[in-house]
């Protein structure tokens, strides 16, 4: 039998979306909460209080602290305060410490003291988890830019299928049933069209160098390092010289490069062999500082001269490119009108992905209306759609439980806040299996609104840095934090709502949706 | 950005209304001939102006992303409030065409 080729793609687009649709909701959501990444380590960290501060000062006090605290350390890391993050962290490589032989500290901007942080992965747990899933590497990193992939086929095939994308471009028809949900999963689908393509893309982009590495070890064979020193114009630092020479002051290097590239914000400094006449000083652009990642944005000084030495070299055309969709992606450019936009954005994305799975089952569930029991593959992929979407946001609402809960002086406590996250998660797919469909998604979502809309109480109880104290002082990632996590579990309460007060829609839509289906016939999805 | 966005949302609105069964939806009434026509034309000169000032006051970078997400925001707010508010939308969309230019206009 001979089928359309809007038939095939419809078919691809059912398939693979049903698939890949579970990981695929988790990537997005977790990605999307990535766009505050800061912003939440900030709330899961309260003990470092954000001071304005001279960028040349904040470098003098790590300076200061290193010097003092790792004389012998081969290397020094910097990563300065900016807008969004308030610390002014420092590491070193230290042979005898600190976990892989690496020490980090988060330093007070105002004394130049470290800071004792609880120790919490904060925004960059769920980093991680949206391109690594808490997977072994590599292993995380190729199935999420599968997933990528994934999402770009589901998209191009939802283009294909979709056969009314300008007639029915501004058509959205609550309260109707299937027919709702598919307008609504084509809306948001063609309305967020650039961003879905584009943050989809720009994985493969982001990524290129491990899907396609063929061209790189044709050429360096296992040395990425020195292709990545080729690309980027990365030296090769030369080894200690065992002469001592006192570093030369990190301000000064500061100056220069303000002098160079005056308004330059600088992100990341590293120092290699410090205190040694072979010292190298490298200073990043803050990824802030332009659209496009410019990896290659950096310059570097004989750190006992201070003498420069190089700059990054200047960018192709494919580089910049390359830079252009990694830095769309990223956001690091963003301020925070725009950074709020691309929230949504990410949320939107979350969405086409969530309603196109509750779309796959509603359509198989109607066959079986009658019947008390679904089919065997029909109940998993219910549990399976409530365990990936609502208990995923439980899990998330308990990883910032346990940042508040868990004493912050219990051994690996950063890595209990993760396995509570998935110990919930895991939690809440028993209890799907346990509860029939429609329950299960009423009380969960309802478990979760509770949990997300009591946050700002718990932030209230068990630090001084409650709504009322934010508020005042004006600390609006504080509070901004608070009020969504507010605005979530209210978001998440309507739904619970929604689940519980109609347990079938059918019954109370019947007069219109019989009109209409005999108007206009449902298409395929 | 204010001006940009409200510029953009204001073309949508008169793209969606160019629309028959929009028009007679929202407006109650039959289109007069010709009246779609301009609507098509003066929405996509709306979006248009709305790029031209975003990467006049904001760089081609900046300018082109900026534009990006302000017409996305714009068209889902539409599309997803209109069954609720067709009215508020109609007022927005009417205060946007006056606001938007008079906006951007001050950022110069």
């Amino acid at each position: 039998m001979k089928e359309g080729f809007r038939q095939a793609m419809a078919w691809l687009h059912t398939w693979t979306g049903l698939l890949f649709g579970w990981l695929l909701f988790a990537i997005f959501l977790t990605g999307t909460l990535t766009y505050f990444k800061d912003e939440i380590t900030h709330w899961t960290q309260p003990e470092i209080r954000s001071h304005a501060v001279e960028p040349a000062r904040a470098l003098d006090m790590a300076q200061r602290y290193l010097q003092a605290n790792a004389a012998q350390s081969s290397t020094w890391f910097i990563r300065m305060p900016s807008d969004r993050e308030a610390a002014l962290s420092v590491g070193y490589r230290d042979p005898n410490g600190g976990r892989r032989g690496f020490v980090s500290k988060t330093l007070d901007t105002q004394t130049g003291q470290p800071v004792e942080a609880r120790d919490s992965r904060g925004g960059e747990f769920f980093y991680r988890f949206h391109f690594q899933l808490q997977m072994p590497h590599p292993f995380g990193r190729w199935l999420s830019t599968f997933c990528a992939l994934i999402m770009l086929l589901g998209l191009v095939t939802g283009i294909i299928t979709h056969k009314k994308i300008f007639k029915e471009f501004f058509t959205f028809r609550p309260g109707k049933g299937q027919r709702s949900w598919l307008d609504g999963h084509n809306a948001i689908g063609v309305l967020v069209l650039p961003f879905h393509l584009m943050i989809s893309y720009s994985s493969l982009v982001l990524f290129m160098y491990l899907v396609m590495p063929a061209g790189i070890t044709a050429h360096y064979g296992n040395d990425t390092e020195k292709y990545f020193n080729d690309l980027f114009g990365g030296d090769e630092t030369p080894a200690a010289a065992q002469v001592a020479a006192p570093l030369t002051p990190l301000p000064a290097l500061y100056a220069k490069v303000q002098a160079l590239q005056p308004g330059t914000r600088v992100g990341n400094i590293r120092v290699e062999n410090p205190g040694d006449s072979n010292a190298r000083v490298t200073l990043s652009q803050s990824a802030a500082d332009h659209v496009a990642y410019r990896r290659s944005a950096n310059w570097t000084f004989d750190g006992a001269s201070g003498a420069l030495l190089g700059q990054g070299k200047p960018e192709s055309g494919a580089m910049m490119t390359a830079f252009s969709f990694a830095g769309l992606h990223m956001g690091n450019f963003a301020g925070p009108w725009l950074r709020w936009l691309y929230f949504f954005f990410g949320l939107a994305g979350t969405a086409v992905i969530g309603t196109g799975l509750v779309m796959w089952l509603g359509k198989r569930q109607l066959k079986h209306a009658k019947s008390s029991h679904l089919p065997m593959e029909l109940r998993l992929v219910e549990v399976l759609n409530i365990a990936s979407m609502s208990g995923l946001l439980l899990a998330v609402a308990s990883f910032f439980w346990a940042n508040r809960l868990l004493p912050a002086t219990l051994e690996g406590r950063g890595d209990w806040e993760v396995n509570v996250f998935f110990i919930s998660w895991g939690l809440s797919l028993v209890h799907a299996v346990l509860r029939s469909g429609r329950r299960a998604w009423a009380e969960q979502l309802a478990l979760g609104a509770l949990a997300f809309a009591l946050l700002p109480l718990l932030n209230a109880l068990t630090t001084e840095r409650g709504l009322g104290n934010s508020l005042q002082t004006g600390d609006w990632t504080m509070a901004g934090f608070d009020l969504t996590a507010l605005a979530s579990g209210v978001f998440l309460a309507w739904l619970a709502s929604k689940m519980l007060r109609t347990p079938k829609v059918a019954a109370k839509r019947t007069p219109r949706a019989a009109r209409n289906a005999a108007t206009e016939p449902a298409e395929a999805s | 950005m204010l001006g940009n966005a409200l510029i953009a949302f204001a073309g949508f609105a008169a793209l969606c209304l160019a629309m028959e069964k929009h028009f007679s939806d929202l407006l109650g009434r039959k289109p007069r001939p010709g009246q779609l026509k301009a609507l098509q034309v003066a929405g996509w000169l709306l979006l248009v102006l709305s790029l031209v000032l975003s990467v006049h006051l904001r760089g081609w970078a900046y300018g082109l992303v900026e534009w990006a997400a302000v017409i996305m925001a714009g068209v889902t707010l539409w599309v997803f409030v209109l069954p609720y508010q067709p009215r508020l939308l109609l007022k927005l969309a009417a205060v946007s065409v006056l606001m938007g230019p008079l906006l951007a206009l001050f950022a110069v």
